[in-house]
């Protein structure tokens, strides 16, 4: 790329941390965009997750980082606003850290945070492949709270590196960068009971207002966001249950839970019901187990989604004790556990957690062993 | 305590400026259901989002409504409730921060709830 000028130690910069030995330029950036500081020589595993939930400890960030091993926590020392976790094995970054265009920016273009317009791709992939390749890199950071862009922060090479935003797969060149992708795909009757749990507590909201901000960002959430599910390797698709009959549960609590696995993605084995390749419908509730209102149900199955070969297995309905947890547990296989009830144990872990008691907890905890297991055998392979 | 017997002396009118935020106060002084001035909010029971972040949710759904009340289609409109969105996920995360952040023990325990001084005993 024309845009790249490289300097010898020689050159001056805003920020010159000490022992820096080249500096990357790229074009009208204020600042320098990356720092070539050689950390380690083993590749970084990169997964993606496109999620709409903004940057800040999500439910699935927890449970993949517990399950990963270690707390999450911000950079020590850092800017308090940033959006970057750190833990032992991984590092999460969100991608609103490369907009483009700040919240006045934006607002004075009249563009939307989902358009691909307010984020700068170049600078995304430039610093993913210099993070993959072991280099640390000067990120940086957007300010949710002020919705200004912040002086960079150093990130240096994780043995896993997360991606979460809102176009980790839009980009075609951050794409082939990923190990791993996945794409968090919620209905919208199922958005707007999780919206409304979350905001009706603040002043000045309202069920029209929330109604009206799903609305208006819906054309380009499906122009520019929802197309990326088809390059996804898993997509955990949350619809509303069908075991209720009418519009019987206002908050969004019994859920119906599909997760899709893309057959022939390297180092990722998909999950399956009892035999691998049929359809199988199975209510697990019954003379051995007990469950309690208003049950659940389970269905495994192929087919093809967006042209892909998938399996998609499904949960209807709602946990309500330990043993309908390892009840379930033991009929499902390739499952990655390194040991019988490791899901049950994690699912336990976190029963604070939302989402613990249906679908979106189990499969996000299952394709958090599933990230454990690619990363592992990558580094075997090395 | 000589703070709630001298508040017995001050008239009810003093207490309108504090009564903004009612439940905070109440626990230092007396505080008398009479006549109130001025409403005041009624919050949740949660974890309160702090203030600034609450101003400019409440600002950013103001202007929101004004600049969709004319033409709704337009892109500053889906910008403006974009913005809305913005904010209001920053609030719940603010306030998940919190929440977290208030009790230090409560904090490990998230992480770590296998150690011992995280055990949790039933019976």
């Amino acid at each position: 790329m024309a845009a790249f000028t490289v300097h010898t130690s020689a050159a001056t910069s805003l920020y010159s941390p000490a022992g820096t030995a080249i500096l990357l330029r790229s074009r009208s950036r204020a600042y320098p965009t990356t720092t070539t500081i050689r950390v380690s020589c083993s590749k970084t595993v990169v997964i993606g997750v496109a999620a709409d939930s903004g940057c800040g400890k999500s439910t699935f960030m927890r449970r993949l980082t517990s399950v990963l091993g270690g707390g999450a926590e911000s950079p020590r020392g850092g800017n308090p606003n940033s959006n970057t976790l750190v833990s032992d094995t991984a590092t999460v970054i969100c991608l609103d850290d490369y907009h483009s265009l700040d919240r006045a920016g934006r607002k004075a273009k009249g563009v939307t945070a989902l358009d691909p317009r307010a984020h700068d791709f170049d600078l995304m992939y430039e610093q993913v492949r210099a993070i993959k390749e072991g280099r640390a890199v000067e990120k940086p950071v957007y300010n949710h709270v002020t919705g200004r862009l912040d002086p960079p922060e150093l990130i240096t090479p994780p043995e896993i590196l997360v991606i979460k935003g809102l176009h980790p797969m839009y980009d075609e060149r951050v794409r082939d960068l990923l190990d791993l992708s996945i794409y968090l795909d919620i209905s919208n009757e199922v958005k707007f009971k999780w919206k409304v749990q979350r905001d009706m507590a603040e002043r000045g909201h309202s069920l029209e207002n929330i109604r009206a901000s799903i609305e208006a960002r819906k054309p380009d959430f499906d122009a520019y966001i929802e197309p990326q599910k088809q390059y996804a390797d898993a997509v955990i698709e949350v619809l509303p249950t069908q075991l209720i009959p009418g519009p019987g549960d206002d908050e969004g609590k019994v859920l119906r839970v599909k997760l899709i696995m893309k057959e022939g993605v390297e180092h990722f084995a998909p999950v399956y019901l009892f035999d691998e390749g049929s359809t199988v419908n199975w209510i697990p509730c019954g003379r051995k187990l007990s469950c309690s209102y208003p049950g659940i149900r389970f269905a495994y199955g192929f087919g093809t989604y967006f042209g892909h070969e998938v399996s998609v297995v499904e949960m209807d309905g709602q946990f309500d004790k330990l043993d309908e947890l390892i009840y379930v547990e033991t009929h499902l296989s390739n499952l990655s556990t390194k040991f019988y009830g490791e899901v049950a144990q994690q699912m336990l872990k976190h029963a604070d957690f939302p989402g613990s008691s249906n679908g979106t907890g189990l499969f996000q905890t299952i394709v958090g062993l599933k990230i454990r297991d690619l990363y592992e055998q990558i580094v075997a392979r090395r | 305590m000589a703070s709630t017997v001298a508040s017995l002396s001050i008239p009810a009118t003093t207490f309108a400026a504090a009564d903004v935020l009612p439940r905070r106060k109440a626990a230092s002084r007396i505080w008398f259901p009479v006549a109130r001035r001025g409403g005041f909010a009624v919050r949740s029971t949660g974890p309160a989002t702090p203030p600034d972040i609450s101003d400019k949710l409440s600002e950013s759904i103001k202007e929101a409504e004004a600049t969709c009340a004319d033409e709704k289609g337009t892109a500053e409109c889906a910008a403006a409730w974009d913005n809305v969105e913005e904010i209001s996920a920053a609030a719940s995360h603010a306030r998940d921060n919190l929440k977290e952040n208030s009790d230090p023990l409560e904090k490990y325990c998230k992480d770590n709830p296998e150690t011992d001084e995280c055990r949790i005993y039933d019976n």
